[in-house]
């Protein structure tokens, strides 16, 4: 029964959707601001339940001292220390909570961002070989765009930017192009899926 | 192969801080995507009204950062009324503070001038509603005014009040800006990303559903030439600069050892 709401829920709020973007009605229209705010609304609560499982999570590792605790330590600490200091101080610029983010999560999440250039560097010098004929278009395609996006590419040869912008708006964009009708079509067969209620894996993969 | 890896990452932190310190300030040219964000902001009138959207973690706001305060800086300059709002939460404290910080640079006053309208769960909601009416899905801004009680706010309803969306992204949110904001609304909706970005994002510009794209540092560096004002991301470009030429240089060193250590192989089993 409980499967059956929620699939008979999915196909007609599917078939609403779809149907009044066609429609000039004023009726349709208020229903569809409606559900557009009670998706905020449901969403919101999603949120806070991915919160308290996140936290549930972490507190249980942290009481029962699994591996890896002390990062649960931290992510509790943060999350507490966050959500005090925002409903204390409040979120406005000035105020502790937005000096935390400036001074400490911003600076470590770019730091941690940061560090992919020297994986990156060690991944390219030991990974990308010229192995074959495709791997060697690609190599060679790689280090054209890598110099031809940055000014010391223009430094060496006025051709190399050239090559590289060509790279990207042609091959590149042609490929990614494929890719981007094939998610499109497959996205309108899973929705075409949902509607007709063939698709029910979103209700836990029964 | 012997090369350790501590060497190479030693490698990339002296290249990066050597031209940090040195500052090369090897010039590059303004590529014509860059000049046409820059050039649809210039078309825009005085008191015409920008909505920038910081969809953004707070992880790559070196790179994001720099190319979202050319935007906004160009956009005070001309007397642009900025709304900011944040579709992706770590974004909201970072657009807050950039336009607080650029604001009162240019003297621009908040209520009037701009205003920040917060975060937004469920993006896709959040888009189509403001479509309808802003005032919908945010009633109160960051700050806790009611949004139409401001001068800025006051002024706008829906995205046909708006001269352009510029999403400030490292993700997936421009394409949901382009699918429910520029389909269904027909607003125009400007890309600024990160470099990494830019061909998941150039369909959408050759099919003119993006009216520009912007990326990266090197987009910062260009979008700063144009205003005139080096800053962040010009300084950055020799940083860069530096590490894509490292790099090229170790796939090259590492293909022609690759190279070597084959031929020797195929010696021995001759």
């Amino acid at each position: 029964m409980r499967d059956r709401l929620a699939i008979i829920t999915a196909s007609v709020a599917g078939v609403f959707m779809t149907v009044q973007y066609f429609l000039t009605a004023p009726a349709a229209n208020t229903a569809y601001r409606t559900i557009l705010s009670w998706m905020q609304v449901v969403f919101a609560f999603a949120l806070v339940v991915g919160v308290i499982g996140v936290l549930r999570l972490n507190i249980e590792r942290l009481g029962k001292r699994r591996s890896g605790w002390f990062y649960s330590a931290a992510l509790v600490a943060g999350v507490a220390a966050m959500t005090i200091l925002g409903f204390v101080g409040g979120t406005d610029r000035g105020t502790p909570f937005q000096w935390v983010f400036d001074h400490w999560q911003a600076p470590m999440q770019s730091t941690v961002f940061s560090l992919l250039a020297f994986y990156v560097a060690s991944a390219a010098y030991r990974g990308f070989r010229a192995r074959s004929g495709e791997s060697t278009v690609l190599v060679i395609a790689a280090l054209i765009v890598l110099l031809g996006r940055v000014p010391v590419g223009e430094w060496l040869s006025p051709v190399l930017p050239r090559t590289a912008d060509w790279i990207l708006n042609v091959p590149a964009l042609a490929a990614k192009r494929a890719i981007l009708i094939g998610v499109g079509l497959g996205m309108i067969a899973t929705s075409l899926k949902v509607i007709a209620g063939l698709e029910r894996t979103y209700l836990g993969g029964r | 192969m012997g090369t350790p890896r501590r060497w190479i990452f030693a490698l990339v932190g002296l290249a990066a801080v050597a031209a940090l310190v040195l500052k090369p300030g090897l010039p590059a040219s303004v590529t014509q995507d860059t000049r046409s964000v820059y050039d649809l902001i210039e078309s825009l009138d005085s008191g015409a009204v920008v909505m920038i959207s910081f969809d953004h973690e707070a992880s790559s706001l070196p790179e994001v950062g720099p190319l979202g305060a050319a935007i906004v800086d160009h956009c005070f300059r001309r007397g642009i009324g900025i709304i900011g709002l944040a579709l992706f939460s770590e974004g909201t404290a970072a657009g807050y503070e950039l336009l607080g910080r650029r604001a009162s640079v240019f003297g621009r006053s908040y209520g009037s001038g701009w205003i920040y309208l917060g975060f937004r769960p469920q993006y896709t909601s959040a888009i189509l509603g403001m479509g309808e009416n802003i005032g919908d899905v945010f009633n109160l801004d960051y700050e806790g005014h009611a949004v139409t009680a401001t001068a800025l706010g006051s002024r706008v309803h829906s995205y046909n009040d708006i001269a352009l969306v510029v999403s400030v992204a490292d993700g997936s949110m421009p394409t949901y800006w382009v699918e429910y904001a520029q389909a269904r609304y027909q607003v125009k909706i400007v890309a600024a990303l990160t470099s990494v970005m830019v061909t998941s994002y150039l369909p959408y510009y050759e099919s003119k559903q993006l009216a520009g794209i912007v990326a990266g540092l090197r987009g910062a560096a260009e979008y700063e030439q144009l205003l005139g004002h080096p800053a962040a991301g010009c300084r950055g470009m020799d940083a860069q600069s530096a590490i894509h030429a490292l790099i090229a240089i170790l796939i090259i060193a590492g293909n022609v050892q690759g190279w070597r250590i084959r031929r020797s192989r195929g010696h021995g089993e001759a």
